[in-house]
């Protein structure tokens, strides 16, 4: 997946000044940087999501397989289905039992096999490391999980559709440590199937489960390599101040 | 004097001002209860001796005659009311959603304000409009006008309720069906209207428990009539808020008391209406709310 | 903008700079003293003692910032460096004593010693502490900009100590105390040019990131 000279706007403001990117496949790419960046608009671009705001528009490119998905040919709903997102505060849909939640992107496309939605509702939720919790109490509502239960059956939510690229806004923001924890775990075992990008403001986070890091300052790319490099030796004293703490 | 007979002094007069201040709530509270409890005290006592399922089912009789009773009014009632919400639920709901998922735009600002203004709007104006369009053009009186008439005072009710329950529902969760490749249709009808169900069926019965009591509109479109009606197109039909109008002024004690007893019905009705929001809806909302 | 880092760091920067200078001048004292055939090897051990204190304490002082703050970039290549320096300084130390045992044990001024053995020993001795002292300042500087004359020094020290070996099996008349020291010596001073190139390795890597080797 790579993005091609992409901007954005939010009405008068350019939050995303041409990115270029490339996603190496089946790695985790963090993406870095100060409040205000434009890291969480970067993210919003690659499935879609940031043109539902009002008021927001998008230039420029992104490439999945070959294809820009921002073609008009392109049927944006079905980009969703191949691009998954999980966002920063767990959102599981209340009305929803946990099973019904895991498969909710397979009913609300009219998928009805029993047997498939069983099948994939248990391979999501064991890939989630949610499995072994939950496998008895999936008649239970979706929000009678804990806060790190409810992020990981958001990310087996977005596993059952079967996506080729995983998004992630601040996936652990919200949750405590050992949450935290359970869920970088999910994050390193998911990489082997997908290909994930994951935005975070914890520096460790980033140095602990990323293979790669993009640093972005005010809407654009400053610095872009292996999670190894730029955390011993970065090129870019931007770079260097911000993970050093010199700058917020 | 000691610091210590400062604080008692001062905490005796807080005390004081304190307990004034709850009694005089209270005293408010009471005030704005007593009509109602009156109203309904009144209401039980003259019309729950006329009671009796005779009086429920038969049709109305002559001014002195004790054997008549209210039924055609009651059907008539529930027919209007009835036609009312197959036209304003569609109606009311659909504009509820434009409002409340597509609110950036001119025209839901735009039409939303005119909602409101028809949200309070005289309800006797309502009605003489139906009754010119309608009424005058097809020379009849009919339930059907009535229905309309009542679907007007309905579809701003249910279009505001419909458009702040979908409003409560957190963007996150349009968000994540989005982003699970939902179109957009379904995430509003499958997860946006799932979530926010209960909002829109108390505003629903709600706008229903409304209609029922109106009798402004009925006058001009409906009419009166004694009996059952066969066809909602060409025929007058009852309805209980107007039976109550011209009974209770009749001047006749025989059809006074029907009036009473035929309110005590509307009274029963709307009580039950309300309370059925409160307790099974109600029940629901605070169980999601607790999770 | 003052990081909860820096105080942290400036205390460690401080330790090892301290430790240079007490690392060099326990080098100078028993360098000197062996050359001059004084007995300095009471003073010498206390410094070194002092040295191997210190290195436990800039270890601990490390792994605590290392623990507390998880460093980054340049201020995880400076803490690193600074373990591996202290150690350095460490064996300085050690080195320093082991000369001032050799020359109180074998006593060689006393001894009759050829002339030209000595000669080697003061040649060697003072290029090996102008060694130390450069790489000593660079440290304090963190500046690599000496690294090619470094070196380029280390490679005479080398060239010097093999020829003394060659020139010692060939020319040596006996072999007493004398002649044995002097080898011992010799190594030594080659170990401590080592330790100082390794020294500016460091300052390297906290310059610029990369990882060389220069040995």
């Amino acid at each position: 997946m790579e993005t091609r000279d992409l901007k954005a706007i939010y009405g008068k403001l350019q939050a995303l000044k041409g990115i270029n990117l490339k996603f190496p496949e089946n790695k985790v790419t963090a993406i870095m940087g100060p409040s205000g960046c434009g890291k969480s608009t970067l993210i919003r671009c690659l499935n879609r999501i940031h043109e539902l705001t009002p008021g927001a528009k998008v230039q420029g490119e992104v490439i999945l397989d070959g294809i820009n998905i921002y073609d008009s040919k392109v049927d944006p709903v079905a980009i969703r289905r191949r691009i998954g997102m999980v966002f920063q505060k767990p959102n599981p849909f209340p009305t929803m039992t946990i099973y019904d939640n895991v498969v909710a992107g397979l009913k609300l496309n009219g998928v009805r096999n029993r047997n498939k939605l069983n099948e994939l509702a248990e391979k999501s939720l064991r890939m989630a490391f949610l499995w072994d919790e939950v496998k008895n109490d999936l008649k239970k509502p979706g929000t009678a999980l804990s806060g790190g239960q409810q992020q990981r059956l958001c990310i087996a939510r977005s596993l059952a559709v079967e996506p080729e690229v995983i998004l992630m806004d601040e996936p652990c923001s919200a949750l405590d440590p050992i949450a935290t924890a359970k869920v970088e775990e999910s994050i390193v075992e998911l990489k082997k199937e997908f290909t994930i990008i994951i935005v975070t403001h914890n520096l460790q986070q980033a140095a602990r489960i990323s293979d790669y890091t993009a640093f972005m300052y005010l809407g654009k790319l400053e610095e872009f390599g292996e999670t190894v490099d730029i955390f011993e030796n970065p090129k870019s004293e931007l770079t260097e101040k911000y993970i050093t703490g010199k700058f917020g | 004097m000691t610091s210590a007979d400062g604080f008692s002094s001062v905490s005796w007069w807080r005390r004081l001002v304190n307990k004034s201040m709850t009694i005089l709530i209270l005293v408010a509270v009471v005030l704005a209860i007593v009509p109602l409890v009156f109203i309904l005290a009144e209401v039980l006592i003259q019309g729950g001796s006329v009671i009796s399922l005779g009086f429920l089912t038969h049709m109305p009789a002559g001014p002195t005659d004790k054997t008549g009773g209210i039924g055609p009014a009651i059907a008539g009632s529930f027919t209007m009311v009835g036609i009312a919400s197959l036209i304003s639920i569609p109606i009311g709901v659909g504009a509820g959603i434009f409002f409340s998922e597509w609110s950036s735009s001119k025209l839901s600002t735009v039409s939303g304000f005119m909602n409101d203004v028809l949200t309070g709007f005289p309800t006797m104006v309502i009605g003489l409009f139906v009754y010119i369009i309608i009424v005058l053009t097809t020379h009849e009186w009919s339930a059907f006008a009535g229905g309309v008439a009542l679907s007007f005072i309905m579809i701003p009710i249910i279009a505001r309720t419909t458009s702040e329950s979908l409003s409560l529902v957190p963007n996150t969760l349009r968000e994540a069906s989005m982003a699970l490749g939902v179109p957009r249709w379904r995430t509003i009808f499958r997860v946006v209207i799932g979530t926010g169900k209960t909002g829109l069926l108390t505003g629903i019965i709600l706008s229903i428990a409304r209609a029922t009591g109106e009798t402004a509109p009925l006058l001009l479109t409906a009419a009166a009539s004694t009996h059952y009606i066969t066809n909602i197109f060409n025929q007058p039909t009852a309805s209980l808020t107007v039976l109550i109008y011209n009974y209770g002024t009749s001047g006749f004690p025989v059809w006074e008391a029907q009036a009473w007893g035929a309110a005590l019905i509307l009274i029963l009705l709307m009580l039950g209406l309300n309370l059925f929001v409160k307790l099974v809806i109600g029940k629901n909302l605070t169980e999601a709310r607790m999770e | 903008m003052e990081r909860l880092i820096d105080s942290g760091l400036e205390e460690l920067t401080v330790m090892v700079s301290k430790m240079g200078g007490v690392a060099e001048k326990a080098l100078s004292v028993s360098i000197n003293g062996f050359v001059e055939g004084e007995d300095l090897s009471k003073s010498v051990h206390e410094l070194s003692e002092i040295l191997v204190n210190r290195t436990v304490e800039v270890e601990e002082k490390a792994f605590s910032l290392i623990a507390k703050y998880q460093p980054v970039a340049s201020d995880l290549r400076i803490i690193n460096s600074y373990m591996k320096v202290a150690y350095d300084f460490e064996r300085f130390g050690r080195y320093a004593w082991d000369i001032s045992f050799v020359s109180t044990r074998f006593n060689a001024k006393t001894v009759k010693c050829d002339k030209w053995i000595f000669e080697y020993i003061e040649k060697m001795a003072e290029k090996v502490l102008q060694m130390v002292r450069v790489s000593i300042n660079s440290l304090r500087r963190l500046d690599p900009e000496l690294v090619k004359r470094m070196t380029e020094e280390e490679n005479e020290v080398d060239k010097t100590y093999f020829e003394y070996l060659d020139k010692l099996v060939a020319q040596a008349s006996v072999t007493n105390e004398c002649t044995i020291s002097s080898v011992l010596v010799v190594r030594y001073l080659e170990r401590i040019a080592d330790h100082a190139m390794h020294i500016m390795e460091a300052v390297v890597y906290v310059a610029t990131g990369e990882k060389v080797t220069l040995r």
